[in-house]
């Protein structure tokens, strides 16, 4: 990225020293505007040599102008940001905030931590992915017009999934302050606009306690559910030029926001439903925000011994509860009352759709069936982005945070049940314990199909990781073979176990979102390891580089099927409904010719890598090493060649 | 698109496909195929895309059913083939004859079906 280059107006940064100052920079910016005053065409300028005038203006002293400062905006920005308990930054560093940079690394003494990232989207993906497993948001640094034109999709998929980043960008607000060339077109009257549409609150402090207020509106807005990426742009003179008045800052209390919990009547009422219904089936998403959540879901099925549909936003509900019925979705259909919480597509969830010339859908649940909702998502929509999903008619929609409304909804629920009603819920506890055993040995014997062929298949791969890391306490954070053998056949049982994916569906988020989240599991001790695909991994390799960096551990395993599978799998589609060329769909579709050498990339990052690993028998050998390297506290990459799915 | 959903949508249909391809076409004779043609096909027309290179399944917008050693009757095959039931693509004549589908189900038809998993120690972790 275009860094701004050096300034011959060496008075900027000195501005507000007073007025005095001014006319000493004034004479020394004099000589500087005379040599620009020639009309010489703006690229001939830059190629040519400097004249004698501003060769003096670059190299003598500035006569009366002040050279050095003692205190700095961006040290009281860094107050701010550490107040809030902030441990990392991710950057990609930039002139726009040389200020907070320079003031975190020295007055700061490098807290919050940063966290050096070769490109902006790495850096938002980061932060997404340890949000996911801290509970708490870190901070994004970028350049405010280009860094965040970079950063934009990542802060996407962070908005999609509901998920709090506090994003930082540097900009030049007074045009009279900013230099010829790159400071120009890296500077905006509304930087934030580009990301409007898709966080949940921005603003531009025009003054240090402006910035104040603003960062600690912005961390609780940030935080209360529905979570979501905000964004501050700080100017630089704010950042870089002395304070002014130190004695009339001061930093705000935060004090998170409670979560809203669902109305008591409405919340009764749900209770009441589920209590009386014969097949109530909780579905769930994006529910447990902290390790209470998972805890609090269990408790409610189990009282009333209902199947639960985990759609595996977040570690809602471990995977080898007998209740756990998340493969067998035929449970929607019999069911009479559904308890939809925390979701993101509920439509799509309860809804057969077929991807046909003609597209209809039909809902998966009877006609009489009852809805019941509850959550905050609807709580705070935007209008551009369609990822609100279709319309759902329901019978009650509680708006209360799922989480932190699920105890009253069970204690309502146990106050209802009599000891013939516990006798009929052991009984369709049973039966649901039966049903998931039964899938369990149907996976594992579906899993043997294939077992020794190469390309590897994603059962066998999945297989041999968990063997290795079973014992370990792990915390897997990336999936790019779907939410499948993982949850079908792993014990997921732990609050970090999962969580999530990218939101928004946006290609590059695994590598570095897992990084995000190992930064986060790495002081917890945890070992962390995430599945991603090879189409992922070439939208972000630098990430790599950041975790060698920061030795950051990470098992990153890359299911390499050599293509953007779906997309191959659209165009085969596509071919055999118009009637041709079903043969030749791999064109622009697969990642081959030459064969991308992942274990090379990764070395070539400063990561240990293995790979590729083609024959199914060299997968286990490979892990054993590629796990050492990690626990000698460092990233390694395992190159899988894979089947498809 | 909720993979979960799409899972169960794909996998509801083929079990209603298979029961019902079986009860009409269990009495017919599937045509000599040839396996290795069928396999050549398999690969190249893209059906390895959903369906895995050892027909262990996979998945498109939903599950994609397991093939390996299947039981499904050639008629109910080739009925899925040319007129799915569900997001599965309808591949016509014009893009595979009667006899490439006959190859094709040959090629399935040889590949080993599953196991049991009490041989494999690491799957039952």
């Amino acid at each position: 990225m275009p860094k701004r280059r050096q300034s011959p107006d060496a008075s900027r940064r000195n501005f507000l020293k007073g007025a005095g100052l001014v006319g000493a920079a004034a004479a020394v910016t004099a000589p500087v505007a005379a040599t620009a005053m020639p009309a010489v065409p703006a690229e001939k300028l830059k190629a040519a040599l400097p004249g004698p005038r501003q060769v003096a203006a670059e190299t003598m002293p500035p006569g009366n102008d002040p050279v050095n400062q003692s205190t700095s905006g961006g040290d009281f920005m860094t107050d701010v940001l550490n107040s809030l308990g902030i441990e990392y930054m991710a950057i990609n560093c930039a002139s726009s905030y040389r200020g907070l940079h320079e003031a975190i690394v020295n007055h700061g003494n490098n807290k919050p931590e940063i966290i050096t990232c070769v490109h902006e989207d790495i850096a938002v993906h980061m932060a997404q992915g340890y949000a996911k497993i801290e509970g708490k948001p870190m901070a994004m640094a970028c350049h405010g017009v280009v860094g965040l034109q970079h950063a934009t999709m990542a802060m996407y998929n962070a908005w999609c999934d509901r998920v709090p980043v506090l994003v930082v960008g540097g900009n030049i607000m007074e045009a009279d302050k900013r230099a010829p060339g790159a400071e120009w077109v890296h500077a905006g009257v509304d930087i934030g606009q580009i990301v409007r549409e898709f966080t949940k609150w921005d603003d531009q402090p025009a003054s240090l306690q402006h910035f104040a207020e603003s960062a600690v509106r912005a961390y609780k807005i940030a935080t209360t559910p529905p979570m979501g990426p905000v964004f501050l742009s700080l100017d630089a003179e704010l950042q870089e030029n002395p304070i002014p008045d130190a004695e009339s800052l001061r930093i705000p209390k935060f004090v998170p926001v409670t979560p809203p919990q669902g109305d008591p009547a409405a919340i009764a009422q749900a209770a009441k439903m589920l209590v009386e219904a014969q097949n109530p089936v909780i579905v769930c998403d994006r529910m447990a925000r902290t390790p209470a959540g998972m805890a609090n879901l269990v408790e409610l099925a189990e009282t009333l011994q209902c199947a639960v549909i985990d759609n595996a936003g977040r570690m809602n509900f471990p995977s080898r509860h007998p209740l756990n019925q998340s493969f067998r979705r035929a449970m929607i259909g019999q069911a009479d009352v559904i308890l939809a919480i925390e979701m993101n597509d509920l439509w799509g969830t309860l809804t057969h759709f077929s991807d046909r010339i003609v597209r209809k859908s039909r809902p998966a649940y009877k006609s009489d069936t009852k809805i019941v909702t509850l959550g905050v998502r609807d709580l705070y929509l935007k209008s551009n982005y369609q990822d609100f999903g279709r319309w759902q008619d329901v019978d009650l929609d509680i708006a209360g945070d799922g989480e932190a409304s699920l105890p009253a909804l069970t204690e309502a629920a146990k106050r209802l049940i009599d000891d013939g009603r516990k006798a009929a819920y052991a009984e369709r506890g049973k039966k649901l314990a039966a049903a998931h055993l039964a899938m369990v040995e149907r996976s594992k014997t579906d899993a043997t199909i294939g077992w020794d062929a190469s390309p590897i298949t994603t059962a066998r791969m999945c297989a041999e990781v968990y063997n290795q890391i079973k014992d370990e306490d792990w915390s897997v954070v990336g999936t790019a073979i779907r939410l499948s053998w993982m949850h079908r056949l792993w014990d997921f049982k732990k609050p970090y176990q999962w969580n999530g994916v990218s939101g928004g569906s946006g290609v590059g988020y695994n590598l570095p979102a897992s990084l995000g989240a190992a930064l986060a599991n790495k002081k917890h001790g945890r070992f962390t390891l995430a599945f991603g695909g090879d189409g992922d991994f070439m939208f972000n390799p630098g990430a790599l580089w950041t975790a060698a960096h920061h030795k950051i551990p990470i098992l990153y395993i890359v299911h390499n099927n050599r293509a953007y599978h779906q997309e191959y799998m659209y165009l085969v589609a596509m071919a055999a409904r118009h009637g041709r060329g079903v043969d030749k769909m791999d064109i622009g579709t697969t990642i081959k010719d030459p064969n991308i050498d992942y274990a090379t990339v990764a070395r070539g990052m400063g990561a240990h890598g293995e790979g590729p690993i083609t024959d199914p028998k060299d997968l286990a050998p490979a892990l054993t090493r590629a796990i050492a390297a990690v626990k000698a506290g460092g990233p390694a990459v395992v190159d899988v060649v894979t089947d498809p799915r | 698109m909720n993979t979960f959903k799409r899972i169960a949508v794909t996998a509801f249909a083929v079990a209603a496909l298979g029961v019902g391809a079986a009860s009409l076409a269990a009495a017919q004779d599937a045509p000599q195929g040839n396996a290795t043609n069928g396999k050549r096909i398999f690969l190249a027309d893209g059906c390895f895309t959903c369906h895995g290179r050892s027909g262990q399944g996979g998945a498109y917008n939903g599950p994609a059913p397991i093939l390996a050693h299947t039981a499904l009757p050639f008629d109910g095959f080739k009925g899925q083939l040319r007129n799915p039931a569900d997001d599965m693509p309808a591949f016509s004549e014009a893009v595979l004859s009667d006899k490439d589908v006959a190859d094709i189900y040959a090629f399935v038809q040889s590949l080993p079906g599953p196991s049991s998993p009490k041989d494999i120690a690491i799957l039952n972790n």
